[in-house]
């Protein structure tokens, strides 16, 4: 199969503060691309260089074959880049409808008519399809959630990177968020996936990375990965028997 | 049955036809008041402020209210028409025309370098330097020998336009610019805008290009505050730095958009019929008119955060020039 992303050698930060050193992946078109990795370790931030908030100081990041490195964010976004925040940025006074809307006819490059079928069809798969005409600012976290699921894939993204969809949600509704990730990845979505809950992002990815202090320390089959040393001493600590 | 629902409580009142016909039947009693002297001189100066205030807070709405762009220094653009006009029809003895087309030609070239710069700045910071930039004008024309220094430049045009024609020009103006603020935002671009307004990070992750939106609104704004600034400098007669470049017109298009409703295109056509006749009312206590506007705007905040216009669609249900995008077909 054929590479959907890679990262060549990406150095990236805030200012002078530099997050990311020398990060190289790649994902694999197909794939369900997981990341770990502990709290500041970059993994946002590797977002961020993605979908280009943030211009990297060096190195190379190749989309679907091409040189997206010094392209804006909403080019990239044209291209195929979906992407969920963390911290959910939902346009607070536009209905959810609008929302997406937004996304499908700017990031979709659709025009209104055709964006129309697409932003509800985004709805419909996210389970928001009845509160379309909310506000988007009087939602609940879990429904917040979905919705930054629901404008990814209103731009009709080649490849969906999700940012901790599941953190801060009770387990029902951590049980909710992994069966739309699940139907997502049975729909064909290449994605890459950020999260913190170890057990289950063995069970639901094909490939896992962790990263630590703006590097990949281990990347491979997630069951290898979650064993593996480096893995076990960042997350656990150090094990006290050897 | 839900569906029902959301169709009642969101009429978008202009789509009905009634709407529209009562919408140009105004317009049209305005201009025959206007042409065949059914309205007095003194009802038509009136007539002409609200009309020009109307524009330019259509115009600061639209930046700040749909786009998020909250300059303060829009008055740029009043003292550079200002002086266009003065510059064009006095100095060179050209006709009005060329003057009020001068005023948007200058506008627009200083808005599109100064967008280089000011767009990399955002929120409060964008802010401020808009004032700081309109400030070195004010500065800069001070001490100008060609406009007069802090003299001032008098406007004498020739053959001096009737105030009637004035009233009907300053009309089509503010239903031009109205026209153009609705459709603007019923275009694909309008939709972005208004992401861009509630969250700028998140919509240019949506794709939607940030600079060109911000750089299309910012350049309307200039060009539609020049024309009104021009006509209101014709009828002035005189224009100074200080009456050219004062923070003060910005304090007013926030005044008319605050009080009718930010974000509503409505809300400033009805923020400036108030303004105008609050400032008529308030000019017979001097000293005492900003400080009464200040505690009346405070009281809007406080009691009516969205504006008249947008407090009244929320109870009643109702929107007039709405943006807003529906799931559903349109209800007829």
């Amino acid at each position: 199969m054929s590479n959907i992303l890679e990262f060549e050698d990406i150095n990236a930060g805030y200012g002078r503060i530099r997050i990311l050193n020398d990060l190289s992946f790649t994902v694999e078109e197909g794939q369900v691309y997981g990341v770990i990795g502990p709290n500041g370790s970059g993994k946002t931030t590797m977002f961020n260089a993605l979908i280009g908030l943030i211009k990297p100081t060096s190195g190379r990041i190749i989309f679907d074959g091409v040189d997206i490195t010094r392209m804006s964010a909403n080019v990239r976004c044209k291209m195929g880049l979906g992407r969920t925040f963390q911290v959910p940025r939902p346009f607070e006074n536009m209905s959810l409808y609008e929302n997406v809307l937004v996304a499908a006819v700017h990031g979709g490059s659709n025009s209104e008519r055709f964006a129309r079928d697409l932003a509800l069809s985004s709805l419909k798969m996210t389970g928001l399809y009845d509160k379309r005409e909310i506000r988007a600012g009087e939602l609940t976290l879990l429904d917040r959630k979905r919705l930054e699921i629901a404008r990814a894939l209103g731009t009709s993204p080649k490849l969906l990177l999700l940012d901790e969809v599941a953190a801060g949600l009770t387990d029902a509704e951590v049980k909710d968020i992994m069966r739309l990730v699940a139907d997502l990845k049975a729909a064909g979505y290449s994605i890459v996936w950020i999260e913190h809950i170890i057990e289950t992002m063995v069970g639901s990815t094909d490939r896992l990375m962790c990263m630590a202090e703006g590097r990949c320390v281990a990347d491979g089959a997630p069951r290898e990965v979650i064993e593996s040393e480096e893995v076990q001493r960042l997350y656990l600590g150090v094990d006290e028997n050897e | 049955m839900a569906k029902k629902r959301l169709v009642k409580r969101n009429v978008r009142v202009l789509d009905s036809l009634p709407m529209l016909i009562v919408c140009i039947a105004v317009v049209a009693a305005l201009y025959v008041a206007c042409l065949t002297g059914l309205a007095s001189n003194n009802a038509m100066r009136y007539m002409i402020q609200i009309f020009l205030y109307m524009t330019m807070g259509e115009m600061w709405n639209l930046l700040s209210g749909f786009t998020g762009m909250t300059s303060l220094g829009q008055q740029l653009y009043v003292g550079l028409a200002g002086y266009s006009v003065a510059v064009a029809t006095t100095k060179l003895q050209l006709s009005l025309g060329i003057g009020l087309a001068l005023g948007v030609a200058v506008s627009v070239v200083i808005a599109l370098l100064l967008s280089l710069v000011l767009f990399r700045m955002q929120g409060m910071y964008f802010s401020i330097a808009t004032w700081v930039v309109a400030e070195a004008f004010e500065k800069l024309f001070l001490s100008w020998k060609y406009v007069e220094q802090g003299s001032g430049m008098t406007i004498r045009v020739v053959p001096y336009p009737k105030i009637s024609e004035i009233c009907a020009a300053s009309l089509t103006l503010c239903v031009v610019a109205v026209a153009v603020v609705y459709l603007l935002l019923r275009t694909r671009v309008g939709l972005g805008l208004t992401a861009m307004r509630d969250d700028i990070t998140a919509a240019s992750a949506v794709g939607v290009n940030i600079f060109a939106g911000k750089l299309l609104v910012y350049v309307i704004a200039a060009a539609f505050i020049a024309v009104a600034a021009g006509i209101f400098f014709v009828n002035k007669g005189i224009v100074y730095p200080e009456s050219g470049f004062g923070i003060g017109w910005t304090v007013s298009m926030i005044f008319i958009v605050t009080i009718g409703g930010s974000g509503t295109v409505s809300g400033p056509i009805v923020g400036a019929a108030i303004y105008v006749f609050l400032q008529e009312f308030l000019a017979h206590y001097p000293g005492w008119s900003n400080i009464i506007l200040g505690a009346i705007t405070i009281l809007v905040i406080f009691f009516l955060p969205k504006g008249i216009m947008g407090t009244l669609q929320e109870k009643l249900g109702f929107e007039i020039f709405s943006a807003k995008r529906f799931s559903f077909a349109r209800h007829r």
